[in-house]
């Protein structure tokens, strides 16, 4: 009898490393597993791929070229090490000042699943948590000046060189990320996920004599409000990493 | 099941909120703007303030009119893309002993940034002699002082200006 069980447990973990087309099969040979009450230990799985939206928005718009990588691994049932790392180079029009903002930013973190899935399915509701950090640059394209009576004529004129006009290197921005989403598994591994983002700036070097309207990875910074949102619409290809005991 | 997903929901539903109740960038009304100089007009030893009579003054360069021009303290407008303005300053308006002065104002103008709303405003420096007198001949205006470099509010005067 112990021999027996022995081989359905081999046989099962053998079906469980065909992930593609076996799966039906071993469905059955793995309840017969579960019935013997051998917990099946979920696979550690490494998911990668790319953010669509800021993938398309860069072919859209001219004044967006942005390109972001997501990550995640899984490390136990319901818990993934995530991350995210990205480039942004946006031009902005924001009342009357012109700005590019440009740079690069990570990051990391966890997901934790929420959603009980049947048998074989392999979806997920997450909420998670990110450390983010940026370093950038702004640069000031042109503005006109704040004067709400203009009496000489030329005071409407837009500034494009000279004065305020110029680059702010070497900038740092620092925030956590609340994040809730959810991944849907559309084919065999390759996953669709959208994942909102609530940000909260914790630290930021204020560029000289300007701010930093918009921060890459973190999106609008306003006045007096250390709030951000985002999101992302991924698609990710998941490769499982079954290691043999 | 069900709690689970009433949980789900009230976390997207939170996070709409959040992500739409950003605050509106208005650039609110007490923001200053780029300031005007203001200036005094002086007895010649600086003692005490006085407005001349017959006093006006009528900038260069502009059909427009001041909208207070004859006083002792007067806010003038700079001219944002040039580093100097003219103004005549003009004594017994109208009158047989008229006489008037051409003033130019030198300063350099720093721009500053209020807020990603307002944007930026100029701030101006006036320079060491931060006026020339334009005309030659009979001046009754004898020079200038400076009270007061940076133009950067109009609560105080920065410009005396001496008869």
């Amino acid at each position: 009898m112990r021999f027996l069980h022995t081989w359905v447990f081999c046989i099962s973990l053998l079906f469980g490393m065909v992930t593609v087309n076996g799966q039906e099969k071993a469905k059955d040979v793995l309840n017969l597993a579960d019935s013997l009450d051998l917990k099946k230990k979920p696979p550690l799985s490494l998911r990668f791929g790319i953010d669509l939206f800021r993938t398309i928005r860069s072919q859209a718009s001219k004044d967006y070229q942005g390109f972001e990588a997501v990550a995640d691994l899984r490390i136990s049932k319901d818990i993934y090490i995530a991350t995210e790392i990205g480039n942004e180079e946006v031009t902005k029009q924001v009342e009357q000042v012109n700005f590019t903002s440009k740079g690069t930013y990570y990051k990391i973190g966890f997901d934790l699943n929420m959603f009980d899935n049947w048998n074989d399915m392999d979806n997920q509701v997450v909420i998670g948590l990110r450390l983010a950090s940026s370093s950038h640059s702004q640069f000031l394209n042109s503005y006109t000046l704040f004067d709400r009576t203009p009496f000489w004529q030329e005071s409407e004129s837009v500034i494009n060189t000279g004065f305020s006009t110029g680059e702010r290197p070497n900038l740092n921005a620092f925030w956590l990320e609340v994040i809730a989403g959810f991944k849907v598994e559309v084919i065999n591994n390759i996953y669709l996920g959208l994942s909102l983002r609530l940000n909260r700036l914790l630290r930021d070097t204020v560029p000289e004599n300007f701010d930093n309207i918009h921060v890459p990875g973190f999106n609008k910074k306003t006045e007096d409000n250390k709030f951000g949102a985002g999101f992302n619409y991924t698609l990710t290809y998941k490769i499982p990493l079954n290691f043999k005991k | 099941m069900k709690k689970l997903n009433f949980k789900i929901v009230s976390v997207f539903a939170l996070l709409w909120v959040f992500t739409k109740c950003e605050k509106d960038d208005i650039c609110i009304s007490s923001v200053a703007d780029t300031p005007n100089v203001v200036i005094l007009m002086l007895d010649k030893d600086a003692s005490k303030k006085r407005t001349p009579l017959g006093f006006l003054i009528r900038p260069i360069g502009t059909e427009k009119q001041l909208v207070e021009n004859s006083s002792d303290s007067l806010a003038l407008p700079l001219q944002l893309t040039k580093s100097v303005t003219e103004f005549e300053f003009i004594t017994n308006n109208g009158a047989g002993d008229e006489n008037i002065d051409t003033l130019q104002i030198n300063y350099r103008r720093i721009d500053q940034f209020i807020n990603g709303a307002c944007g930026y405003r100029a701030n101006f420096i006036l320079k060491k002699s931060p006026i020339f007198i334009l005309n030659s001949g009979d001046n009754w205006i004898k020079g200038a002082i400076i009270i007061k470099d940076t133009v950067s509010d109009e609560i105080s005067a920065h410009l005396g200006i001496l008869y």
